[in-house]
């Protein structure tokens, strides 16, 4: 059973379900504290140690019956018939078609098909190595397997008329034609089990042949900006899992930040009412968590790069003493509230249909005055002011002088660009012009980068 | 400990608590592997009752852990009684003048009361929080830390070193060892992802509504003196309202608050007017109310005189 479980955890991880080995050990450790006689149990121990977020929760409901299918009886002999019986039974299947001798030889003797047969039988049914697929191809290859073997309700009907035909020819009785019709009905309903679960089971195996994981790293290294819709989506799904990451190492290492000094200035002030005796105490805490302001460029090439930002930063929003996000185009908008007001999912497409893209310049230049004009009160000396953007100008004014401003007020001042290095400079693009004012640049083409551009950004606060 | 999963669904009974198959076979592993339970789901389902249950049955303390955005560890686990101390080193001052009367230098008075020092950090001067109480508890309990969705990453992070050992170490006291390893029960209304080493350490349960029969149960036992029949519509209504896309959909805390407003008001049957009067006990928002309003009385009208 043990080595099943394995197996079974293995086809999880390829359907994306993330297990780490201790989780591994505990659900051997469960399923021998509540046995594997009742199968809910058994199912219900398993579900408890090894998924532990409703998403995963279909992969493990699919995969389950796969590797722990109702074995439903195993083929069976026809029970009660004379030796007699058994050569005249023999001798008719003899006399059938090549291709129903097969298939009786399973229904009515109990032969159980090896795997080879099972092959075979695959195979003819347009089963091939490279098909990978879910429930619906499951389905649709068994339908067709079903049928290559003459299992569909009506082939079997006509099969078993063929059968008892012979029977009575070889002079059976009518109670033994009768046992062997129900012994064929009984091991027709397991067959068509078998073949649900082989079919089930071999495109699991094939799909472990290309872990999702695999998959999901190339994408996080692919340019945002070259994703399809749906590989967009498959990242999207990725990034709680990645933010989680990122906010518990962030975490972690505020927690061993912490501990405040003993403020003892403070202290004192604080007691002079109690006649100097410092009864409370006051500490000094080293303010950790950043104060964040996000200026993001969402023209049409920005897009999938402001997007994915938006949406990493929304998801550490507790890590933030205070977070403020700003939008522009050719003009600035600030689009805090959308977040504290919606879904993540839903802010991001507000945010990127309040700034339509297309006719408009992008002005980074007019932007920056806007916003200082505007928004002066969103950078402080505690605040890191984070630009998203690539620098891409359309030859506007830049106004360094603003970022110059912002830089002198601001604690850092961060800019994240997707294009690389060798690209800023060239034609529109200003970058070159903004990076004395940056505290750091970082390149953020891919999922990624970004990804480490934000967990640096809180590695030092 | 229980020797069979019937045992904890009966046990879970008898506390008033209504445990499906799933939850009962959960908790039979908690118990044998010594795991947290994380139980995850929408609100008023019962999943704080599920560790009050699981103490009653098992004649374990519980012991309660309530998390809100910023809780940390002065009000988790411990914290200095720091006007205690002050007082009594006011009290004792001419005990410490003694002690130091002998000293030449300020070094050596310094050196003195360092001596000392451990008198006013002792357990004396401590005030222990709930984790701190769950393992220093001489005898067994339950430990339920409620809503750690709400708690901030940061505190999630200081939890599991807790729950890896269940051990502390006070510096001024040194290391406190639990004697027995608490049974430790995490809900989480899931407004934010908790961190996947908090998930690996713990055994998953998602606790969702209950089905007919259950909500059924738990309405006839928590409020016995209503009429069948209408405990039985009630929890057909409720359950049909759960299908709607409402803004919230009513919990089972919210489908026994209304049975017991129906037995309040000594309603027999649940016609228009009735159900009218307290549809506002079971859904929250006006929205809500007149859609529900709109789809179970157009609906009703032509039910009507089959439910009375
Ligand atoms: N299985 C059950 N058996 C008996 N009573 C139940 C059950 N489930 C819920 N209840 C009832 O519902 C009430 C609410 O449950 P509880 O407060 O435990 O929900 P919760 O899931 O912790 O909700 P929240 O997320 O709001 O804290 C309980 O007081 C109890 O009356
Ligand atoms: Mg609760």
């Amino acid at each position: 059973m043990d080595e099943r479980v394995i197996e079974f955890i293995a086809a999880l991880r390829s359907a994306g379900v993330r297990i780490s080995i201790a989780e591994s050990a505990d659900a051997l450790r469960a399923i021998q504290t509540v046995g594997v006689i009742d199968r809910e149990r058994f199912k219900t121990a398993l579900k408890a140690t090894l998924v532990k977020e409703p998403a995963d929760v279909p992969a493990f409901e699919r995969c389950f019956p796969m590797y722990f299918g109702h074995e439903g009886p195993p083929m069976q002999a026809p029970q009660g018939l004379s030796p007699e019986q058994q050569q005249q039974l023999q001798r008719a299947i003899e006399q059938l078609r090549q291709q129903l001798q097969d298939l009786m030889r399973m229904l009515a003797q109990g032969q159980q098909p090896t795997r080879e047969q099972m092959q075979r039988y695959a195979q003819r049914a347009g089963f091939s190595r490279n098909m990978r697929g879910g429930r619906q191809l499951q389905e649709w290859l068994t339908e067709r397997m079903l049928r290559e073997m003459g299992l569909t309700p009506e082939q079997l009907k006509e099969a078993l008329e063929a059968l008892m035909k012979q029977l009575k020819q070889q002079g059976m009785s009518a109670e033994g034609r009768e046992e062997v019709r129900q012994t064929v009905q009984g091991n027709a309903e397991s067959l068509r089990e078998q073949v649900a679960r082989f079919v089930g089971q071999s495109l699991i195996q094939q799909a472990n042949e290309s872990p999702r994981r695999q998959r999901i790293d190339d994408l996080m290294n692919r340019p945002l900006s070259s994703l399809s819709e749906s590989e967009a989506d498959e990242l999207r799904n990725h990034v709680r899992r990645l933010v989680a990451r990122l906010r518990s190492r962030a975490a972690l290492r505020m927690r061993r930040g912490k501990h405040g000094h003993l403020d003892a200035k403070g202290t004192i002030r604080h007691n002079l009412r109690n006649m100097g005796v410092p009864m409370e105490l006051k500490l000094k805490r080293r303010r950790l968590k950043p104060k964040i302001t996000m200026i993001v460029d969402v023209s049409t090439s920005m897009r999938p790069v402001a997007e994915f930002m938006l949406r990493m930063m929304y998801e550490m929003q507790d890590q933030v003493s205070k977070a403020r996000s700003f939008a522009f185009i050719s003009d600035i908008h600030e689009v805090s509230m959308v977040f504290a007001e919606n879904r993540p999912q839903e802010a991001v497409e507000i945010v990127l249909q309040t700034l339509p893209p297309g006719h408009y310049n992008t002005d980074l230049g007019n932007s920056l005055n806007t916003f200082c004009q505007s928004f002066a009160d969103a950078v402080d000396h505690r605040t890191t002011l984070i630009i998203v953007g690539d620098g891409r100008n359309n030859f506007n004014d830049p106004r360094l002088d603003l970022m110059q401003a912002l830089k002198a007020r601001a604690r850092r001042v961060l800019w994240f660009n997707p294009e690389p290095p060798y690209q800023w400079g060239t034609g529109d693009s200003d970058m070159l012009a903004y990076v004395p004012f940056c505290d750091a640049v970082h390149q953020v083409a891919t999922l990624k980068q970004l990804a480490d551009a934000i967990d640096h950004l809180f590695q030092h606060r | 400990m229980f020797s069979s999963i019937a045992e904890v669904t009966q046990a879970l009974l008898k506390q008033q608590y209504i445990a499906s198959d799933e939850i009962a076979t959960v908790v039979f592993l908690a118990e044998h592997m010594g795991k947290p339970i994380l139980a995850e789901g929408p609100a008023g389902v019962g999943k704080t009752e599920l560790a009050k249950a699981w103490a009653g049955a098992t004649g374990r303390e519980l012991i309660r852990l309530q998390c809100y955005e910023g809780l940390d560890e002065s009000k988790a686990l411990y914290e200095w009684e720091y006007a205690k101390q002050m007082l009594y080193t006011q009290l004792l001052r001419d005990k410490l003048n003694q002690v130091m009367a002998e000293a030449r230098s300020l070094a050596e008075a310094a050196d003195a009361l360092a001596k000392e020092e451990n008198v006013f950090f002792s357990r004396r001067f401590l005030l222990p929080r709930p984790l701190l109480r769950a393992i220093m508890s001489e005898r067994p309990v339950v430990l339920l830390i409620d809503e750690i969705d709400r708690a901030d990453a940061e505190f999630e992070a200081f939890l599991l070193e807790i729950l890896s050992d269940f051990q502390v170490s006070v510096p001024e006291l040194g290391t406190i060892k639990a004697t027995h390893q608490p049974m430790v029960v995490l809900t989480s209304n899931n407004t934010r992802e908790l961190s996947e080493a908090l998930k690996r350490r713990a055994l998953y349960l998602f606790v969702d509504y209950p089905s007919f029969e259950s909500e059924l149960k738990i309405v006839r036992m928590r409020v016995p003196n209503l009429v069948p029949e209408v405990a039985r519509q009630c929890v057909e209504i409720v359950q049909k309202l759960r299908e709607m896309d409402l803004k919230k959909s009513p919990s089972v805390a919210e489908t026994v608050d209304w049975a017991k407003a129906l037995v309040a008001i000594n309603a027999k049957h649940l016609d228009e007017k009735t159900l009218n009067d307290t549809l506002t006990v079971i859904l929250k928002h006006e929205s809500d109310v007149l859609r529900a309003r709109r789809a179970l009385m157009g609906g009703r009208r032509g039910m009507e005189t089959g439910i009375r």
